[in-house]
Formats: structure tokens, sequence, C-alpha cells
């Protein structure tokens, strides 16, 4: 028992997902979060592509493995099969785009039946600098996430304004989940892993240190 | 008297710029160090020198041109930038910018001499005890910094200490010196080997000009031009040859084109007038995927090699690219536009004329491979899957069980590669290269490109985890090089116990259930 107490205060590891319409800035965001960057040269995603970044939640760390997909619908009967076992999700809009809020209830099913039934969403309306141009408010998308029980930001991937804060608070619920016993990590297809605790505690903090560097510079 | 004490140099100093500059360029060429190098990963690895750096920044250069092979110009500009790196001050080679040469071995007052004659200006040594107040205001302050006794406040170095200073301080300048000479011997080679291609460049195109396409149905297959093809096509020649290549099954003429051109340019139109009145919302389902396909086509247009700053809004082939992506919606609708296209059709209109270019996209897109990846079907994309796994594990056995290790499936890298024939993961030049030989063997090929590509990188890949091998799938190392990738290709056997591409997919096509029970299970829902 000591043993498995001691893994739970350790490492994990969250499989998360960027889903949401084509062109809303998915990701940018994951570029964002994990280069502290805004890609302005962005090439539209073909299927998958992968970031990883290990965050500190309250003194735990958990690695996230981030699987950012293509938004295009045709796309989506292959995006959908990668949603298995995610533990997280960021489920973004452009605030400029009221299609692609509207296309949001789509998004929603699909996670909410593929992903693990547990899985924490948490909605980002994405292009906050355009305000000017904006065609979904703040109350009304803040209402819609009531609605489905999502966590909610207004994101900013151009000046970086609460990209870091959609990945952690969504990865804090997840570990607040497991904490209250709502979410087990043992359970087939929970999107979570033990992380590599056991062999940081054996060797020194660094390599820890040069691990999270390595993931940076992918 | 005033002679400065020869002093052993302080290379800690040294050890730690050099370091630095091993940690960027490892950086930037960790991928072609890593699967070859060996020795290069593990021991502190030499300072990099300006000029290998202006190489590779001018190979990443070439890259992004139009598919244009290193020109001469490119090499005469590289060689006149290695020079004043040479000319610069000797304290900065200390530093990690140069590797030390033949004239380092020498002490601060040589420098000094040196530095003094340079900039024309005396420097009269100060006394012992004032010297030290002067060294950070003085321009050779760091260098007189390396080459002195340690500052005052800390005790001075002894004899032994001194002395094996010198002699560790000696063994990096005889390093270094073997390794300029092999730099040296190694920039000759390339010097070499690029005259040598655009020789045969020239007069490979002068053969394409002359004999083959003349004698096109009568030579294209033969021996001697399929052995030309594979060295790659000429781009002046590139674009006619793809067109022949890739036929016109479909018996397309420009005028068509105009036909469906000016169709979707009414269609753009209405859709721009009803657009701004109501959301697109309570519209029929088709009606609104043929909308939202061609806001999509705007979209990715500016997200089409966005570096080249030519399709993008505004830039010279912005235009064209909508146009032929526009035409293509009108004239096969049940297709449509998929993410991916922008890529292929960009591609052609860098080497062909709009209207040829949208032929050979057309057709091109109707071959059997592409149709069934654009139109999404799934279970033939399983089984091009499952045909490239059978190739993966007789090829590469090793990597094929690291991969299945982790349930890592071709899915997860070949999507991107396949619905982009490479164009958006490979270096420009180097995918047009792909395409050359995609043209010339068919669908094959590319499934070859890709485990020639995991061949390539079969040493790193098997030491990484999930995550990060398909983090390195999805997006290549960019200084990837045509040689090493071409030689990775060619050792990739399309044979499996007798039997071809065709015949493998082919019995993969009969039993379907086999193949679903299988393989990619992430593709299946």
């Amino acid at each position: 028992l000591a043993f498995f107490f001691f893994f739970q205060s350790s490492d994990f590891l969250f499989k998360f997902l960027v889903i949401g319409n084509a062109g809303t800035g998915k990701s940018c965001l994951l570029h964002q979060f994990i280069e502290k960057k805004f890609k302005d040269d962005s090439n539209h995603t073909i299927g998958v592509e992968f970031g990883s970044k290990i965050i500190n939640v309250g003194g735990k760390y958990v690695k996230l493995q981030i699987w950012d997909t293509a938004g295009q619908e045709r796309f989506r009967s292959v995006t959908r099969s990668y949603y298995r076992g995610a533990a997280g999700a960021l489920l973004v809009y452009d605030i400029t785009s009221r299609e692609t809020y509207n296309a949001l209830t789509n998004w929603l099913t699909d996670a909410r039946m593929l992903a693990s039934q547990n899985i924490v969403i948490i909605l980002c309306g994405n292009k906050k600098d355009l305000d000017a141009d904006r065609e979904v408010t703040f109350l009304e998308a803040s209402r819609f996430a009531q609605e489905n029980e999502l966590m909610f930001l207004e994101t900013s991937a151009l000046t970086g304004e609460n990209v870091e804060e959609a990945f952690v608070q969504c990865a804090r619920k997840i570990l607040n989940k497991i904490e209250s016993g709502e979410l087990d990590p043992e359970r087939m297809g929970s999107g979570i892993q033990y992380g590599d605790a056991a062999l940081r505690q054996l060797r020194s903090p660094r390599r820890a240190q040069a691990q999270s560097a390595q993931e940076c510079g992918c | 008297p005033a002679a400065l004490p020869s002093a052993p140099l302080a290379f800690t100093d040294v050890n730690l710029n050099s370091r630095n500059t091993y940690e960027v360029s490892r950086r930037r060429s960790a991928p072609e160090h890593l699967p070859h190098g060996g020795t290069a990963p593990a021991a502190p690895a030499p300072p990099q020198e300006p000029a290998e750096r202006a190489r590779r920044a001018g190979v990443a250069g070439a890259g992004s041109s139009f598919a244009e092979f290193f020109t001469r110009n490119f090499f005469t500009k590289r060689t006149k930038e290695l020079k004043p790196a040479v000319q610069s001050a000797p304290g900065w080679k200390l530093f990690g910018k140069v590797p030390p040469r033949e004239n380092l071995p020498k002490d601060s007052k040589i420098i000094q001499q040196e530095y003094e004659a340079r900039t024309g200006r005396m420097y009269k040594p100060p006394p012992p005890s004032a010297r030290r107040k002067n060294i950070e205001f003085e321009p050779l302050s760091t260098t007189a910094l390396i080459l002195e006794d340690r500052p005052a406040n800390l005790p001075a170095k002894s004899v032994e200490e001194a002395l094996r200073h010198r002699q560790e301080y000696d063994e990096m300048v005889a390093e270094a010196k073997k390794r300029e000479i092999k730099e040296a011997h190694k920039r000759k080679k390339i010097m070499r080997e690029r005259f040598k291609q655009e020789e045969n460049i020239a007069s490979a195109m002068v053969i394409w000009v002359n004999e083959i396409l003349p004698n096109w149905e009568g030579m294209r297959a033969t021996r001697r031009v399929r052995e030309l093809w594979w060295q790659g096509l000429p781009p002046s020649v590139r674009g006619k040859v793809w067109s022949l290549a890739v036929g016109n099954e479909l018996n397309i003429t420009p005028e068509l084109y105009e036909i469906f051109l000016s169709r979707a340019k009414e269609r753009w139109k209405s859709f721009s007038e009803t657009s701004s009145e109501n959301d697109i919302e309570d519209a029929g389902a088709s009606v609104a995927d043929r909308e939202a396909s061609l806001e999509l086509i705007k979209l990715d247009i500016s997200r089409t090699f966005p570096s080249l700053y030519i399709f993008q809004k505004g830039g010279p082939y912005h235009d064209l690219l909508h146009s032929v992506l526009g035409a293509y919606t009108c004239y096969r609708p049940d297709v449509g536009y998929v993410q991916g296209m922008s890529f292929i059709a960009a591609v052609l209109i860098l080497n062909l004329e709009e209207a040829d270019a949208f032929i050979a996209f057309a057709n091109l897109l109707n071959k059997p491979c592409q149709l069934a990846f654009f139109r999404v079907d799934h279970s033939m994309m399983l089984k091009y899957f499952a045909a490239f796994e059978v190739f993966f594990e007789e090829n590469l056995p090793k990597l094929f069980l690291h991969f299945k290790s982790y349930s890592l499936t071709p899915d997860i890298y070949l999507i991107d590669w396949i619905f982009t024939l490479y164009s958006k993961s490979l270096p420009l030049d180097l995918a047009c290269r792909v395409w050359d030989v995609f043209c010339r063997d068919g669908e094959e090929f590319l499934f070859r490109t890709g485990l020639g590509i995991l061949r390539l990188y079969e040493d790193i890949l098997l030491q990484m985890d999930f995550i990060h091998i398909a983090q390195f799938l999805t997006k290549l190392p960019e200084d990837i090089t045509s040689e090493k990738l071409f030689s990775c290709i060619a050792a990739i056997q399309m044979q499996n116990s007798n039997k071809k591409w065709a015949q493998v997919f082919a019995s993969l096509m009969k039993d379907n259930k086999e193949v679903d029970k299988n393989h990619s299970p992430a593709l299946k829902s």
C-alpha cells in the first residue's frame, strides 16, 4: 500500500487531445505551450501531430502527451480513432468565427463517446487578441461551458495569454479527480499512467531536468 | 622583465564555450550525427566552424528554394563568407568560434604583438601590480585573462598544474589541427561532388531534352532512362516528365479546366454574397460542407509552404493555387477539397503551367492510392498500411518490433506523408526527388520512401519511446540530405518472399478479414 501511495504522489502521464475545427489555432496553442512562442508560419495539420511537456501541478510532476489533431471534417473519421484513452482535452474554437463555435456540440459528442468516460475537457475560445472581430461573446461561451460541464478560458496563442493555464488547469482537475477517487488511474483506458517516478527516484533529480529540456527541443 | 609570464592557458573557459557551441550544433544536427556519427555525441564535440554553420543554413535555404539544386552561386558565396571568420582576432578562436589553428600555441605576448601590429596601437604592458586593474577595460581582456595566471585573489597555479595545463592545451591544439585537416578534406570533397553533380545535371538535361522526351513512349521503360531517372530529374524538364509520367487518363483539356475554373469563380461569388446574410448552420449538409471547403481552401492556401511567401495572400502564386483547387472541387465534387491537397497542387504549380498543373493534379489524385486516401476510405487505407507493414517487418525487423511494443501504428506518420506526398515533411528539393521516382515507380515508391526514412533514422528511433518517435516522425529533421535518404531508400527491398508490392497488396485485398484483425487497430472504430 505504501508503495502505491509513493507512486501516486509522484509522476503521472496524461494523454491530452487538442480538438476543434480547422483554423482555430490548435497547433499554435500547442506550439505556444511548448515553445513559448507564436508560430506565425504554421502549416495545417494532416492527421495528427504530437507534443509533450512535463509540468508541475501543485508539486506533482505530470507529463503531458499531447495529440494535436487535424481539424477538417473529412479527417474526423481518422482522428476519432486517436481519442481512445485520452484523459484530458482542449476543445478549441475561434472567437472570431461563429462557425467554429457552432461545431462544438459535435466535437463534444465525439470526445465524450470515444475518449475515456471521465475525460476532462477545457473549452478554449482562441484568438482572444482579435477582440475587434469577435463573433462569439464570452458570456454565451461560458454558459455553454457550464451547461456541458466544461472548464472554460479564452486564450491567445499569439500573446500566450491563458495558454499555459488551459493545459495546467485541465491537468489539475484530473489530478483532483484522482485524489478524490473519482478517477482510477488503474482502470484501462483512463488515459493516465504512472510516470517514471521510480526511475527518477533512483537516479538524480538532474535526470528529470535533462529529460524535460530534451522534450522542449523536440 | 617586461615580458609577460608565459602562463598556461586556462582552458576551462575554452571548454565551457566549446560545450555551449556543441549544444547548439547538436540541437541543429542531432539527427545527422546520432545515427551514424557514433563518436560525436558522446565526447564533448569540437566547436563548429562558422563555415559549417553557413553550410547548414545554406542547405536549408536551398531546400526552401524552388527545388533548384545547389547552384554555383551559392557555393561561391559560402566560401566568401568563410574569410572574415578566419581573419578574426586570435582571441576569439579560443572561444570556440573557430577551431584553434597553427598560430595558436603562442603566449599572450605574441598575441599582443599581433594585435598591436594590426591595430597600429602600442600597448605598453603595465607593471605587474597595476596590470589587473586594466584587464576588464582592455579590448583584449578576455584573451589576457585566459593566457595569464589566476586572479590575484586566488592561489597561484603550482608548477605541475601549469605544466599539465600546457600539456592538455597542446593536446587540444593537436586534436583541433587534425580535425581541421579532416574538415578541409571534407570541404574539398563536397566541392568536387557539387561540381560533378552540376555537370551531371547539365548533361542529363541534354539527354532528357534531345533523346528521351522526343521518344518518350519508346524510351521511358528502358534501363538507361530508368537509371537516369533515379538520379533525379533536371529541374528544367521535371514538370514535363511528371506530366508525361502521370498521364492524362481523364482526358482533361485546358478548355475543360477553364470551364471548371469559371464555375468555381461563380460559386465563390455567390458564396461571398450569401455568407454575410446568415450562418450556414441550418443549410443542407452538402451545401454546408461545400461552402466550408471553399472557406477551408482560402484558409489552407495561406498555410501552404508559408515559409516561401509565394502562396500567401498577395503572393505571386496565391491566385493560381486558389484556382487549381477551386476548379478541382467543381470537377470532382465527390472528392472535394481535402487538407493535404494544397501541398500537392502547390508543388505542381511550381513546376508546371496552370492548366498543365491542373491536369496533372486531377490525374494524380485519380490514382487508386490517392483516391483511397483523399476519400478517407478507411478499409482501403488499412490495406495500404498493412502492405506497408509487411515490407516494414521484412526490411527493418528490429524497428518493427520496437514500434509494435509501443502500439505505434503506421497511420500515425504515414497519413501525413502519403496525403502530401512528402512535400510537407521533407525539404522541398528532396520531396521533388521523391516525386520524380514516384512518377516512375508509382504508389509503391511512396511506401518505399517511408521505409527509407525509417531506415535512415533507425538507430535513434530504436532509442526513443512512443511520444518521441511520434514527434520525430511527424516532424522530421530539416537537414535530411538527398544522398543519405536515397541510399537508404535504395537499400529497401520491395520484395517479400518473392512477392512484389502489387502482389502483396492484391493478396491483402483478397482476405479482408485477416487484415482487419491484425493490423492498425488504431484506425478501427
